[in-house]
């Protein structure tokens, strides 16, 4: 193994340390990723097996306490109604992500001022539009132009169907006169650039083998590869290194495949873990200089942890919703309550979503992310053979709050397979998002039952789902002031110069949409601003 | 692993597994007794320690029960044993929809094997245009503040 120092070392090797290899390419700078996990050949995803579904429930779960494989990480969410889910390997959690694939709107980059909760941040949408038509356009996604819920822009490819489901829906939010739109998609309609569009076969969780999911492992990472960046699998990072006299970050510590400890140095760290491994592992980095954890003298880092708790609603309708068509999360989405409503006794909003159906097994096993069987015996024939294929579905995502007590911090005890403690997830539902839920599932009733919904299910209690923890978010957040936040406004930890975040750890607010092209689009222009600011760096 | 080799597939188990999945013989869809999730359920109990026990607490517990495997008597083994009944529950879930012909009959397609799929039409523009008219017809729905960096 070559040790050699590099220009730029990158840490984790997902969805936004892909992007910024990428904008950082056309520097000529030595580029190095450090992935803890391996490449996944499409050959090996569960998709292409005959007993996939099997596979969710153990070696591709999505969830790492359930997958225990030899790059994963053991998160304690003991504390917390939410667990974090994820896939530790080349492409990162875009592996198994589902490729649902809104922006953030205007109005999500100023809570404070628009609404007097959150912070803003030290940007805005239209900074950002330009970083998301390049990921876009790397990404291939699919959509329809002209969405009223946003500032104008096109997807590059046309919408993926929306099918009978979609189409039966829609028809209902017209009938109550509330937005919804076709769901834009990181997911091709047309073959492009070698890979093929969606087959519709609906198992996207486990692994999209016919490429038509935007993962970077095959949008961003055989690119990079081509070019030359070198990207190392198996390699873990235990901890970032400082030089005590200057300050600035000298390289790091790795685990390698070999199973020995080895030392990279670097001009340039980036940490792209995502919004637990990244604070997790920069309290694991103490020293002298650092004694809380690295870049962390805000005391900020591992706080304001933000997931987007969610909830389902489904109604039973007359004919089949061939639900099972299509890809998994995206059909339509509607932002009718997205903005401020203060009738409605909560700030800010929520998004209804609606997912395609999801497959036997796991409908059986009580829906994607939730373990709560469904009932046996005759009721359960009842179920499958008369429910199930009837069925249509809402999900309430809701936009959570930065609040501190939320956080990410070191567990005692508990770590991985090369002894590096593990993260501990202390979370709990905010009042705000409790009423949010309460009332998106209401209005998903009354949609559900506009559009021919004969009859309506809900789990009935005050829970949300379990697995809900797709986006971890807030972390390391931006901002202009050094005692608030972690990173500046372009991704520079204020306290050290050479050490920048890139995932979405460093959002301010949550938003309600999935948050994955934002965090590329972020990392996009990150790399811009890095490029722009190349002679004064470290200043 | 210890005791798993006691649990004979062809025992009360099949009867406990046709009461928890019965058949719909009108569309021939078999119970999962029938179809042989035992084996799959013995063999995970096999890999499982938890599931092993509370798979030799139910099958010893249904065999003093007098009136033989029915819905009743495994309704008393679900609140007599809970825990137990559950981990049984799970794995015969997953063992009767792992299986490829069984999704075929449950009413929605299999979900196929990539690289098949489904032909799923994309809608026309024209009907496109005639879902989202109203939509668009009530012009911008966001709040656009003014912006630049804060
Ligand atoms: C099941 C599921 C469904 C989802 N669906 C959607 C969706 O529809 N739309 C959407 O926008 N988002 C979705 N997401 C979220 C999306 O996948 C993430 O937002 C995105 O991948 C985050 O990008 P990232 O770069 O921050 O982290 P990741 O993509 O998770 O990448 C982080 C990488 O860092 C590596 N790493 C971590 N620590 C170390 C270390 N110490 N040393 C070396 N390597 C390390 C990890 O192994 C990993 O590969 C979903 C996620 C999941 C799990
Ligand atoms: S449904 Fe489409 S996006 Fe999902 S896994 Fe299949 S081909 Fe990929």
């Amino acid at each position: 193994m070559n040790n050699d120092p590099v220009d730029v070392l990158i840490i984790g090797a997902g969805a936004s340390g892909a992007a910024i290899a990428w904008s950082l390419l056309e520097t000529r700078m030595r580029i190095l990723c450090l992935e803890q996990g391996d490449h996944l050949p499409d050959k090996d995803f569960p998709s292409r097996h005959e007993d996939y579904e099997i596979a969710r429930y153990g070696a591709f779960s999505c969830d790492p306490n359930v997958r225990r494989l030899q790059q994963d990480y053991p998160i304690n969410s003991d504390d917390s109604c939410i667990t974090p889910v994820n896939w530790n390997g080349v492409g990162g959690s875009t592996i198994n992500f589902l490729g649902h694939w809104p922006r953030m709107r205007p109005s999500d980059f100023r809570t404070k001022s628009l609404d007097g909760v959150g912070e803003d941040w030290p940007l805005d949408y239209h900074t950002l539009a330009p970083f998301y038509d390049m990921n876009d356009h790397n990404t291939g996604v699919s959509g329809l132009g002209g969405n009223p819920a946003y500032p104008d822009y096109k997807p590059p490819h046309p919408p993926i169907p929306i099918g009978k489901l979609g189409q039966t829906l829609a028809r209902g939010f017209n009938e109550k006169g509330w937005h919804w739109w076709p769901s834009d998609v990181a997911i091709l309609s047309e073959d492009d650039d070698g890979r093929q569009k969606c087959v519709n076969a609906g198992t996207c969780d486990l692994g999209c083998a016919a490429g038509a999911k935007g993962g970077t492992n095959f949008t961003y990472w055989p690119m990079l590869e081509n070019a030359g960046v070198e990207l190392r699998t198996r390699a873990r990072v235990r901890e970032i290194l400082v030089d005590e006299s200057t300050g600035f970050a000298t390289g790091v510590l790795f685990h390698g495949a070999d199973g020995r400890v080895h030392e990279q140095k670097a001009e340039l760290v980036i940490v792209a873990c995502n919004g637990v491994g990244t604070p997790r592992l920069l309290l694991n980095s103490k020293s002298r200089l650092f004694p809380d954890g690295l870049a962390n003298r805000s005391g900020k880092v591992g706080k304001n942890l933000m997931f987007h708790p969610l909830t389902g609603v489904a109604g039973v309708f007359e004919e089949p919703m061939k639900g099972h068509e299509g890809p998994m999360a995206c059909s339509i989405l509607s932002q009718e309550f997205y903005e401020s409503d203060p009738t409605r006794g909560f700030v800010r909003g929520y998004g209804l979503h609606s997912g395609r159906s999801t497959t036997p097994m796991t409908y059986a096993l009580g829906g994607y992310g939730i373990d709560s069987p469904i009932p046996w015996g005759a009721e359960h024939r009842e179920i499958m053979d008369n429910v199930y294929p009837y069925l249509a579905g809402l999900t309430v995502v809701t936009e959570d709050l930065p609040e501190e007590h939320n956080c990410v911090t070191l567990d005692p005890d508990l770590t991985d397979s090369d002894g590096i403690p593990a993260p501990k997830i202390t979370y709990k539902l905010g009042d705000n998002t409790r009423a949010m839920l309460r009332h998106g599932e209401d209005r998903a009733k009354e949609v559900l039952l506009a559009a021919g919904a004969k009859r309506i299910l809900t789990k009935g209690d005050d829970k949300v789902w379990w697995r809900a923890g797709w986006h971890q978010m807030g972390t390391c957040r931006l901002g202009n002031n050094p005692e608030t936040s972690v990173v500046n406004s372009w991704g520079r930890c204020h306290d050290v110069k050479n050490l920048f975040i890139v995932d979405g750890s460093i959002f301010v607010t949550a938003g309600a949409v999935n948050p994955t092209s934002t965090i590329q689009a972020l990392a996009l222009y990150i790399g811009d601003q890095i490029k722009t600011n190349i002679a004064t760096l470290f200043d | 692993m210890s005791e798993h080799s006691n649990i004979d597939p062809q025992s009360p188990l099949d009867a406990i597994l046709d009461v928890l999945i019965p058949a719909n013989p009108s569309r021939n869809i078999p119970a999962a007794g029938q179809l042989g999730v035992a084996t799959f359920v013995t063999e995970a109990a096999a890999q499982k320690n938890a599931l092993n026990t509370a798979l030799i607490a139910l099958l010893s517990r249904a065999g003093e029960l007098a009136d033989g495997i029915t819905p009743d008597t495994v309704r008393q083994l679900e609140t007599e044993l809970p825990e137990a009944f559950n981990l049984l529950l799970v794995e015969t879930y997953k063992g009767y929809y792992s299986r490829p012909d069984i999704r075929a009959l449950v009413g929605v397609g299999a979900h196929p094997v990539h690289p098949a799929g489904y032909e799923v039409a994309s809608e026309s523009p024209e009907l496109l245009n005639e879902l989202t008219a109203p939509v668009r017809a009530r012009g911008p729905v966001f709040r656009d503040p003014p912006g630049g960096q804060a």
